[in-house]
């Protein structure tokens, strides 16, 4: 499933390359190599990384770099037009909402003429292309990305392959999410809101890419928007909690280096994936360590770097990079995922009434 | 001569107190209080209430919990109102709802279910809440269920949609921070024992250290619909001192879905 | 057999139409695809909650009677960010619902397309400068 996933990701991607008109000169956050703009700081002399950040720019960035890119890092000017292109595609469907037509109505009409019903172009399930909702209750990039992929390290872009052991658990999750759902297990931890992971809190999906960041003495804190996820970071000398502590998002403890908030993660429960919504790719063990890196490189932009230590899912170390920009008047809204979740008694009792009617169907044959 | 001498002294110090030249012993716990650059009270720190606020904000005696098996452990501990003045001034038909809430607490208690729990109830949960206090906005995180609120500290914003955590909207008074909470869902409720308000909930909470290691917190309620005036909850919230504090993560909804969703498994009659 | 979909697949719909398209995990876990339908009716309350807005709708019979429907929409915070508020679907509004009905077959569907009588969608563009409304009765919904 993820190699289709990822297939699919490369395809975009190829598309994306084909035309781009030159948009570099569209991002309007200044370089690193302005000499100009000096950091902020706190009143108390720490790096000011305050705000609200979203990741939406980096939605549509494929995670694992097309192989076609190599070890390419940034899109060619033709390539940047492209994704410009569709960068402005996907802002005119927010403000236009794109056409009326329905497939659920395509699919009436068709019934009612006699006539074959479409068939299904996407993977939605049986029959007419069947968009769950219209595309714009999303959220989408307000400039192209320059990146070719998330990926940055190993230098193809592409995480090292997974162990034997990880291999096994991706093999199982996969199997339980084909298979007739039995309980609320058989689905993502983010699916029975719980947690997306740290990973999966940032990696940005089509809505609600944002955190904010506040600040105090010895402190930096991250809130997340979905799932109301929060991190308070400590700063300076403590030590981890011990071994025998777990939690799904890990212990923190952070540093600064230079201008940047350097935040080392252990004490993981594991399980989660390190991957889109803490559930793309193979579950990570208990022994993930992970070292994020923020640089505030410019008033509206952090530089954004998570490597990733795990030694018991993946062959080797690999680092993901993006940046996460504030955007006027781009605030956070509750997401009380859990206190809303009736999808998931929905998805259960529409799994026993499947269940029933075969059970029926199968108990009425001869 | 010297008698004279030591008197003189005295009553210079003395007026000099009156006149509030020397700090009184109460100024000087006020002003070890720490403070940020700016001047302010610094409350960041994890804080946490102790007492048993949170199974009934007013009076109660020792009682059994609903599970027999757990026996003491499973047990309502005794404690006395935070509510000033001790009774919460329901209006008569609300205060049929809180005892038909009081009845089926254990079901509809929104905590219980790992729902978040609004605001005051957030404060005196048994579990701790680490306050980071910017040079501008207030955050919040509360260890159960990963909880967070925001404070905005400038100018004013009124809440767009009702939610389990309210809008909050702070100032300073002094040194005490107050932050007037608005657009609320009506869900949470006070406490396990049934107290509840609705959707027009208004709480106006009061933050202001009595010393270094001792945050008082005070909450007017406001709901005209489910009270007959306003009501004040108040009561100390203390600074974690161990070494190594930290806030630690309760993360509570899957100890919740067999709860709410086991009813949904899988039977065996539906076979492979 | 259940189709699970992982939100990457929104891609798909960048690749094959040039109008990206809502990819989310549930849908076919939760609605029929072979049970298309129209609703037209009276919305009686839309609830503003993650991860999903449901929207009450008053559906009028053939014979007069009143189902109630729920009408499972998208995650609002998106539209919060564009201005839009809890007032920006009062009840009493007339809309039109397509999509399909729950796999268990309750008055339950999701809304693939929601518009109004007129064929306007509901929540295009921005509502204003992103920045809550004023002055909300606290005792409405």
């Amino acid at each position: 499933m993820r190699k289709q996933i990822f297939l699919l990701l490369s395809a975009l991607a190829l598309l994306v390359a084909a035309t781009l008109p030159a948009a570099a000169q569209s991002n309007p956050s200044k370089t690193k190599s302005d000499k100009s703009w000096a950091a902020p700081k706190t009143p108390w002399g720490d790096p000011d990384l305050q705000g609200t950040w979203t990741g939406d720019d980096t939605w549509g960035v494929p995670f694992e770099r097309p192989k076609n890119f190599g070890t390419r890092k940034t899109l060619t000017e033709d390539e940047l037009k492209d994704r410009q292109k569709r960068v402005e595609q996907s802002e005119e469907f927010v403000e236009t909402g794109g056409t009326n037509h329905s497939p659920a109505v395509a699919q009436i009409e068709a019934k009612e003429k006699g006539e074959a019903v479409p068939q299904a172009q996407g993977r939605y399930g049986r029959g007419v292309d069947a968009a769950p909702v219209p595309g714009h209750w999303g959220e989408f990039a307000r400039r192209p990305s320059h990146a070719t992929s998330q990926v940055v390290d190993p230098p193809d872009g592409r995480i090292p392959p997974i162990t034997p052991e990880a291999q096994k658990l991706l093999d199982e999750k996969m199997a339980t999410r084909r298979r007739d759902p039995q309980s609320w297990e058989d689905w993502s931890y983010y699916d029975r809101c719980i947690t997306r992971g740290v990973a999966g809190s940032i990696i940005p999906v089509i809505y609600g890419n944002g955190l904010e960041i506040v600040q105090a003495p010895g402190y930096v804190a991250i809130r997340y928007e979905m799932v109301h996820d929060v991190r308070v970071i400590p700063l300076g000398t403590q030590e981890h909690a011990g071994p025998g502590y777990r939690s799904w998002m890990g212990d923190p403890i952070g540093h600064w280096e230079g201008n940047t908030l350097v935040v080392d993660t252990t004490n993981f429960i594991g399980k989660t994936s390190i991957g889109v919504n803490g559930d793309a790719g193979p579950p990570s063990s208990d022994e993930t360590h992970l070292v994020e890196r923020f640089t505030r490189t410019a008033d509206n932009r952090i530089d954004y770097q998570m490597r990733v230590d795990d030694p018991k899912t993946y062959t080797g170390p690999w680092t993901v990079e993006f940046p996460i920009t504030q955007e006027p008047g781009y605030k956070l809204f509750e997401y009380a995922c859990h206190e809303g979740n009736m999808a998931m008694r929905n998805m259960l009792s529409a799994a026993r009434a499947e269940a029933a009617k075969k059970a029926a169907a199968g108990a009425a044959k001869p | 001569m010297r008698n004279s001498f030591h008197t003189m002294i005295l009553s210079a110090t003395c007026a000099a107190v009156l006149a509030g030249a020397l700090p009184t012993p109460a100024q000087n716990a006020a002003s070890r209080i720490p403070r940020t650059p700016d001047g302010k009270p610094n409350l960041t720190g994890l804080w946490q209430s102790i007492g048993t606020a949170d199974w009934d904000i007013e009076d109660h005696g020792a009682q059994a919990g609903p599970f027999y098996q757990l026996g003491a452990a499973g047990a309502v501990p005794p404690g006395q109102s935070i509510v000033e003045g001790g009774e919460i001034p329901y209006l008569p038909a609300a205060l049929e709802q809180k005892k038909k809430n009081y009845e089926n607490r254990w079901k509809m208690d929104p905590v219980v279910k790992c729902y978040m729990p609004g605001v005051p109830r957030a404060n005196y949960m048994p579990f701790p809440l680490q306050i980071i206090q910017s040079q501008r906005d207030i955050l919040i995180a509360y260890e159960f269920a990963t909880t967070n609120r925001v404070i905005n500290m400038g100018k004013k914003e009124d809440a767009a949609v009702d939610t389990w955590m309210g809008t909050s909207n702070g100032h300073w008074e002094g040194d005490t921070l107050v932050v007037d909470v608005t657009g609320f869902n009506g869900n949470a409720w006070f406490d396990r024992a049934g107290d509840y308000a609705s959707d027009s909930l208004h709480v106006v909470e009061r933050y202001s250290l009595r010393d270094a290691n001792t945050l008082n917190y005070e909450a007017t309620i406001e709901d005209s619909t489910v009270f007959s005036r306003p009501w004040k909850i108040s009561l100390p919230l203390y600074r974690h001192r161990e070494k190594n504090a930290r806030m630690l993560e309760f993360k509570c909804v899957e100890f919740t879905e067999e709860l709410l969703y086991g009813d949904l498994r899988k039977k065996p009659a539906e076979g492979k | 057999m259940r189709t699970r979909i992982l939100l990457a697949t929104a891609v798909i719909g960048l690749v094959l139409s040039a109008v990206p398209v809502w990819a989310h995990h549930a849908f076919a876990a939760e609605f029929d695809v072979n049970k298309p339908l129209v609703l037209k009716g009276t919305v009686t309350k839309m609830e503003w909650i993650n991860p999903h807005a449901w929207i009450h709708l008053a559906v009028k019979n053939a014979d007069g009677s009143t189902t109630e429907w729920l009408i499972e929409a998208g995650a609002p915070n998106g539209l919060l960010r564009r201005g839009f508020t809890k007032a920006s679907l009062p009840p009493g509004t007339e809309i039109v619902v397509e999509g399909w009905q729950a796999k268990d077959e309750s008055n339950r569907a999701n809304g693939s397309n929601i518009t109004y009588p007129d064929g306007r969608k509901l929540f295009i563009g921005s509502q204003g400068t992103g920045a809550p409304t004023d002055k909300e009765d606290k005792q409405g919904k």
